[in-house]
């Protein structure tokens, strides 16, 4: 089967090509070489005037694991509220915060997107996880695997062992649970919490394993790279949400010793204590610290008003947040002493004086950060806001009327506060697929995703140019997944099934002697049953792994 | 002007979502629209007028004639008008109404006035089950407004209830008030077993003494001045309750395995 789309406007960061009219021919769901001209072309699209770009990709959305499911069962009304009728071709659904998984994929394919990837895998739960990511029709999907506060972990380095010890572990974790990286929540913090810790800093010791954050972030992100993973350690900081945590934010990037690391929803840490309501915006300092810093790469974590759910590994501070829970409910617990989550449902709005600001300070980080190769369009669905919002938000992006518009409207006290209105930038097309595309497969480390190129996934959505970005964003003309159609005029026309990156480092095998005996010691099943296999994922006849490719070991760089 | 009538004409077997047929929803619309409105019914959706014959012209009056228990979330999220049910009224009536009124003439279904917060239902007939309740995965069931049922009410009468008046002429079913918040239930006939049950606060008026569990207890006899003044605030209502001249009742307190503040009153 070959296809050709003819005659679109292409935007290709990957390969600098901003904008140049040019064709794209896709064989068996791989972008080819121009055939020969004798070569019959099976199907042709006429593009003329279409904007063209690689299908989009969600680099941190909580679609899987436990937490979306207490997420889903604590939120009856989030789901009576937004019903989905069945179609000829889709399933029925429902769900505006926390949709289910059919839903997920259907609506991440109608807003152009080709994958998506879970942050926050534990371990533990990664099955879970990896179940409803098979779940999730046509896009392609997989997780960060979550380390750093788990019991073994802390144990390895309570008694110092090598670093090439965890390297194995942190390696065979990264198998085990079929991810494409590795991240670390509040690191060492969800165990303090369980200490009765309710405040950690940087530099404060776990008060059982004698461990801090800074040890831990050290470590990972050390093994992370040792290992050859190519995406770096994906950092969620201490002290969310606490004003003047932009400090923490700071000595964060500074104390990983230049080993590569990604923060995420770094909104969510770019607070300061100014002001008489001492809450300020951290955004100048923390673009000027990305700036500076070629190790450091960071998604936003934008949030837009209106009513949604947080759901995070970060039980300390949703613990210390339960108290905004709207409507009023929420869940903090401990999973398998791997580590913790917590859900609490949230409102954010406009004239509340934090969250206008919260919107402020992250649209700041976005325009005064100014290597779009580093910085990443994310709400953290859902904390900040669920995933279909983000046509709204790239329109805020590129539309500095409309963005100033908004803004205008917003709690007064907190313009006041914040410089957004007097920032020009609006970000290109060029810039939005860098960001969307090109910069975020490089970031998760998809060889083949992200961008146009002969023998890239032929992943490829068109939209038609409007002046109005949130409606052209909406809505593409087409979307491609490996080379079939399954997107026409912003609805459904096929459904597929996306596969499951995942990344494979070696390892020692005879780590597997230390981390059996510690399952058989402490946890409810063996270590072999852990294990997701490639298999697991495949047996329904849909799912697939689809093996990313590791840098090779490095040894004892430090 | 003519009260908008909906007369069923269509026996289905599965059960139809009106909810769009309330004078909110239908305001302002021509009678082309209000026929071609589109209601849920099973896996189908069904044009209002394959349903009812449709015919007036108020939507602010809307009746529904011939109405046979299948009608569900009769006046849901109203915030004006009447509603007139002749005929029983299936599930979900008065569903989160926030104003107006719903009369049914004839008997309701199960979940009538949850999630109710103003506005004034009355139904002349019997009601199902959790009456003025919570919908599960809801943490209230009616938070306001007034209900009077001229017959009986079934099991769960004001299950995590929260604010609000229900009047029951005739009896009411097993755990009546369980888990109630707050509010005012009166009940005149006999309650079943487990009333009270978890029941944080709120008031239960009975007019006999039912059977209770252990850990509601006897607070002694009282004369409460405060019930004069909440039947001489019933007299203007169409219930017997509002004959009732009486404020010398034996109080019991509970559920005390659940923060014990609900109070049943029990008339001497």
């Amino acid at each position: 089967m070959l296809i050709k789309l003819t005659g679109g406007t292409v935007y290709d960061p990957a390969h600098g090509i901003n904008g140049k009219v040019m064709d794209i021919y896709v064989r068996d769901g791989r972008i080819v070489e121009r055939p020969r001209d004798e070569e019959r072309i099976d199907q042709e699209y006429n593009l003329a005037g279409k904007v063209v770009m690689a299908g989009a990709i969600d680099m941190h959305t909580h679609i899987g694991g436990g937490k979306v499911n207490i997420a889903r069962t604590m939120l009856p009304e989030d789901h009576r509220g937004d019903p989905v009728a069945h179609s000829d071709l889709c399933k029925a659904g429902c769900g505006h915060a926390a949709p289910s998984t059919l839903t997920t994929g259907y609506r991440y394919a109608e807003m152009g997107y080709t994958a998506g990837f879970e942050p926050a895998v534990l371990p533990m739960n990664a099955r879970q996880a990896h179940l409803e990511m098979g779940d999730t029709p046509i896009i392609d999907k997989g997780g960060y695997v979550m380390l750093g506060s788990d019991d073994l972990l802390l144990r390895m380095m309570t008694a110092k062992k090598d670093q090439n010890a965890i390297n194995d572990y942190v390696a065979w974790t990264i198998n085990a649970s079929q991810a494409m990286g590795v991240k670390v929540v509040n690191p060492g913090g969800i165990s303090a919490f369980k200490f009765n810790q309710r405040w950690q800093d940087l530099d404060e010791n776990n008060p059982f394993y004698q461990v801090t954050p800074r040890d831990v972030l050290q470590t990972l992100s050390r093994a992370v790279y040792e290992l050859g993973v190519p995406h770096p350690l994906h950092i969620h900081g201490n002290n969310l949400g606490v004003p003047g945590n932009m400090d923490t934010t700071l000595n964060t990037m500074a104390g990983v010793d230049g080993y590569p690391i990604h923060l995420t929803h770094i909104q969510f840490h770019s607070y300061g204590t100014e002001g008489d309501r001492k809450f300020s915006s951290g955004a100048a300092q923390i673009a000027e610290a990305i700036n500076k810093n070629k190790h450091v790469s960071a998604d936003v974590g934008q949030i837009l008003f209106g009513q949604t759910v947080t759901a995070s590994g970060d039980n300390m501070s949703q613990f210390r947040n339960a108290g905004h829970a709207h409507p009023n409910k929420w869940v903090c617990m401990d999973i398998e002493c791997d580590a913790g989550c917590g859900v609490v449902p949230f409102k954010y709005k406009d004239q509340n004086f934090v969250n206008a600001l919260q919107w402020a300070i992250g649209l700041e980080i976005f325009l005064l950060v100014d290597d779009p190769w580093r910085i990443f369009l994310t709400t953290d669905h859902p904390n900040g806001a669920p995933f279909t919002s983000y046509p709204h938000l790239i329109k805020l992006l590129m539309d500095k009327t409309f963005r100033n518009d908004v803004f205008s409207r917003l709690n007064p006290d907190s313009q006041a506060m914040s410089t957004l209105a007097s920032i020009d930038r609006e970000y290109s097309l060029y810039e939005i697929a860098i960001m969307t595309r090109a910069g975020a497969a490089k970031l998760v480390g998809l060889h083949d995703r992200g961008h146009l190129g002969v023998g890239a996934g032929a992943d490829i959505t068109v939209y038609t140019d409007n002046p109005d970005r949130e409606k052209m964003f909406a809505k593409p003309d087409y979307v491609f997944k490996d080379g079939e159609l399954v997107v026409k005029d912003g609805q459904v026309v096929k459904v597929t099934w996306g596969g499951t990156h995942a990344v494979k480092p070696d390892f020692d095998r005879g780590i597997e002697k230390e981390i059996s005996k510690y399952f058989n010691d402490f946890h409810t099943i063996k270590m072999d049953h852990m294990k997701v296999t490639d298999e697991h994922i495949s047996e329904d006849g849909r799912g697939y792994v689809i093996e990313q490719e590791c840098k090779g070991r490095r040894e004892k760089t430090a | 002007m003519s009260a908008l009538t909906f007369k069923l004409k269509l026996q289905t077997a599965q059960r139809i979502d009106v909810s769009p047929l309330t004078p909110d929803f239908l305001a302002g619309n021509s009678a082309t629209d209000i026929a071609a409105t589109e209601l849920q019914c099973g896996n189908q959706r069904l044009r209002a007028d394959a349903v009812f014959d449709i015919s007036g012209d108020d939507s602010s009056n809307i009746v529904f004639d011939g109405a046979n228990g299948k009608l569900d979330f009769i006046g849901s999220k109203m915030q004006s008008g009447n509603i007139t049910v002749n005929g029983d009224a299936g599930a979900y009536l008065a569903f989160q109404m926030k104003k107006g009124s719903v009369t049914v003439n004839g008997n309701a279904g199960a979940y009538a006035a949850s999630g109710l917060a103003g506005g004034t239902l009355h139904i002349h007939g019997n009601v199902g089950d959790f009456l003025a309740s919570a919908i599960p995965g809801d943490k209230k069931g009616m938070k306001g407004g007034l209900v009077i049922v001229t017959g009986n009410a079934g099991d769960r009468v004001g299950d995590q209830m929260r604010r609000g008046i229900v009047l029951i002429e005739g009896n009411a079913g097993a755990y009546c008030a369980s888990r109630m918040l707050a509010g005012t239930i009166g009940v005149m006939g006999s309650v079943g077993e487990y009333v009270g049950y978890g029941m944080r606060r709120g008031t239960l008026l009975l007019f006999s003494k039912p059977a209770l569990h252990s850990t509601l207890q006897d607070c002694g006899t009282h004369t409460l001045p405060f019930l004069s003044l909440m039947f001489k605030s019933f007299r203007n209502l169409p219930t017997k309750f509002a004959t009732i001249n009486k404020n010398r009742v034996q109080r019991f307190g509970g559920d005390l395995a659940n923060d014990g503040k609900g109070e049943i009153l029990v008339f001497q």
